[in-house]
């Protein structure tokens, strides 16, 4: 047993308002440079949609991620050998017209125009060339909120019923935040053929050595998430960094900090670094369980003394114990992993979100009949669909956490008109009052540090001359093009 | 004096900046140290451009140093007209695909909509010197046959001389002009290496071929 610590964010799904609060905050702090207006390293997407950058679900396209080569993985993309010989002309390249090509308002025309008869105007710009723009192709939510249903929505790989978007009766919707998922076993660090991505063994967050890529973009495509990006100025590639200046110091990450609808929770999972590999062999159906049994119980001492060979602190044991992550992906088994099937073995986790029964004009007064746990199929989000994006077409995982989170509702809504709480749901779902509490509290009044576990790192630790050693100012020398 | 200025000066004003220049840029700011890649901007004629540009060059390149780091090696194969024959079809074959992707890699450079951004100076002045060299060395292929065998009596020589400091302009004095242009072109280009994008080609990516796929950094380990 190879224990290693790995910091992890969980995304609440029913809580997502859409709001890119998030995506504005993570903007605003990492990405608001030139080559980097076009990259949202934390993006927010409607689905059913095709998300940002367009279709970047479909592997066929850009053939990230893994793939079961008999007993083994390897790349989907290609091997070594043709890693060598695709060098120059990275086949599977996302173009930035997929991204979009990021644009800006001439703002100055507005006060600077000559004086004239007509009411001057903010003319679109590409922040690329600069040069004026005259129809605005896409932007980084083109198909927010289902607009162009019928042409992005229709496309959504994980959609079966395609024609649920073409009536208002049956279409729903529901957002997606992602974030580089900080995988386990991540493809872009296979991918690279400079080795400038690399895992941090202390906390597990994947970063671009940007002083070791030499902008051979095969991570660009190789994370089957797109969450690598390739940065048309410095010619480098850059990712999410999970904020580790902030998460370094137990702050937790911008986007998390700032989402205004509470719907992340950081914490540490213990896991066994020699399943990695085996987990992700599993098939399809099972990489969820794969995922589970892979995530160790800290209060398991057998795993403490583990841990401790493996010099993971005590603090840091401790805050496993308290991971509200743990509680949500392991203990309870409500966050299910972002696309287990493309096999990175990926470190975010996502509670599915509850719909509504899907009603139509008729019966939609005969809500009752379906009893306080309508059957899962009424529902109008799909089971299916949840289950392709979330736990690799195994519609019993969502369904058990369905379950348990109506089952949390039925509970806390008859406590709350103080009517005899109704057990029997819960137990139906496998969960009982205690639970029941504690999961209500985390989801709802749980206080900044009850959401967000997160250990000092381990130069917190050092001693004080080693630590301010390692400080600075940043990144003062120049990068990018022409110097 | 044009002797001088091609085969004394270039050389070692190239070596000179070659040498210091390149470990100054490693420790200095490595941010810079890129194959700045534009494909994510154009890929419709970059395709044609760099693929035919560096499967046309490497193994031309990769010919000329062994070429000057292993002569005796070469020497008793290419007594053999026919061998000769077939290794120089080879490389002009090569050459022309060479300055093909390279002019179509520097036609693709002009009056192109995002591209202008990210298209300095110094990236007209690579290309024009490579298709500057592309060119003088198909010239040179053919029209002054056998350069695959008198490489190895002049410029080797001349080379090595070069590089134990105690140059000999015998081995080159008299070549042709063309050939004159061609070393002068080389040394150029050795020259601005370490200051512009060319330094990619300082780095072999072979480390990956044996790691394992995921690498660790451990800050305590």
């Amino acid at each position: 047993m190879d224990v290693r610590a790995q910091i992890v964010m969980v995304f609440n799904l029913d809580k997502c308002i859409g709001c890119h609060t998030c995506s504005i905050s993570c903007k605003n702090i990492w990405t608001d440079r030139k080559g980097a207006e076009y990259m949202w390293w934390n993006n927010v997407e409607t689905k059913p949609g095709v998300g940002y950058p367009r279709h970047w679900e479909n592997q066929e396209r850009f053939k990230g991620g893994w793939v079961v080569d008999g007993k083994s993985l390897k790349l989907k993309a290609m091997g070594k050998g043709p890693t060598l010989l695709n060098m120059f002309f990275q086949p599977n390249l996302p173009k930035i017209e997929e991204y979009y090509e990021p644009f800006d308002f001439d703002y100055g025309n507005l006060a600077g125009a000559k004086a004239g008869d007509d009411q001057p105007t903010a003319r679109a710009f590409s922040q690329i060339s600069g040069k004026p723009i005259e129809e605005i192709q896409g932007g980084p939510n083109w198909d927010d909120d289902l607009s162009g249903s019928q042409i992005y929505a229709a496309q959504d790989p994980n959609l079966q019923e395609k024609q649920v978007i073409d009536s208002y009766a049956s279409m729903f919707m529901q957002y997606l935040p992602r974030i580089c998922n900080h995988c386990l076993n991540p493809a872009c660090a296979a991918s690279c053929p400079s080795r400038a991505i690399y895992k941090r063994g202390e906390d597990g967050i994947v970063l671009v050595d940007q002083e070791v890529c030499k902008g051979w973009r095969f991570c660009t495509s190789a994370c089957p998430y797109k969450k690598v990006y390739f940065n048309w100025d410095s010619g480098k590639a850059e990712k999410c960094i999970f904020c580790y200046p902030r998460v370094e110091g137990g702050q937790c990450n911008a986007c998390a900090h700032s989402c205004v609808g509470r719907i992340r929770y950081v914490g540490v999972l213990l896991y066994d670094a020699d399943g990695v590999e085996g987990a992700a062999l599993k098939g399809d159906a099972e990489l969820v369980q794969a995922h589970r049994n892979l995530i160790l119980d800290p209060r398991d001492p057998a795993v403490r003394a583990a841990a401790k060979k493996n010099g993971i602190s005590e603090r840091w044991l401790d805050a496993a114990e308290k991971s509200p992550v743990y509680t949500l992906v392991k203990e309870f088994g409500l966050a299910l992993p972002l696309h287990p099937e493309f096999r990175t073995v990926p470190m975010a986790y996502y509670i599915p979100s509850l719909s509504p029964v899907l009603s139509t004009w008729g019966d939609t007064h005969k809500l009752l009949e379906h009893g306080m746990i309508p059957a899962l199929e009424t529902l109008r989000v799909p089971v299916g669909y949840l289950a392709s994006i979330l736990s690799g077409g195994n519609r019993e995982v969502i369904e058990e956490a369905l379950k348990k989170l109506i089952a949390l509702r039925v509970f806390m809504r008859s406590a709350n008109l103080k009517k005899e709480s109704d057990s029997a749901a819960l137990a139906e779902a496998g969960l009982d009052a205690a639970a029941a509490k504690r999961l209500y509290r985390l989801f709802t009044l749980a206080s900044y540090d009850e959401r967000n576990v997160i250990p000092p790192q381990q130069r917190e630790e050092q001693d004080p001359e080693r630590r301010k050693q390692q400080g600075g100012f940043g990144i003062l020398k120049k990068t990018g093009r022409g110097r | 004096m044009l002797n001088n200025l091609i085969f004394i000066a270039l050389p070692y004003a190239a070596l000179a900046l070659v040498l210091l220049v390149t470990p100054y840029r490693f420790l200095s700011n490595r941010l810079t140290w890129s194959a700045y890649s534009t494909q994510f901007l154009e890929r419709k004629f970059l395709f044609w451009g760099i693929n035919p540009w560096h499967y046309g060059i490497i193994p031309i390149l990769t010919a000329h140093i062994l070429g000057f780091a292993f002569p005796g090696l070469f020497k008793p194969f290419l007594g053999n007209q026919q061998t000769l024959l077939l290794v120089e079809s080879f490389g002009l074959g090569l050459g022309l695909f060479a300055l093909m992707g390279c002019l179509i890699l520097l036609l693709r450079r002009v009056n192109s909509g995002m591209l202008s951004r990210v298209t300095y100076g110094s990236d007209w002045l690579v290309l024009l010197l490579l298709v500057f060299q592309a060119g003088t060395g198909i010239y040179v292929s053919y029209f002054l046959r056998w350069g695959t065998q008198w490489y190895l009596h002049s410029a080797v020589p001349y080379l090595w001389s070069v590089v134990s400091f105690n140059p000999q302009l015998g081995y080159v004095a008299e070549l042709p002009l063309a050939v004159k242009l061609h070393a002068a072109g080389a040394f150029l280009i050795v020259a601005v290496l370490p200051f512009t994008k060319l330094v990619h080609l300082l780095y072999l990516p072979v480390d990956f071929l044996k790691d394992p796929p995921i690498p660790y950094r451990w800050r305590t380990k």
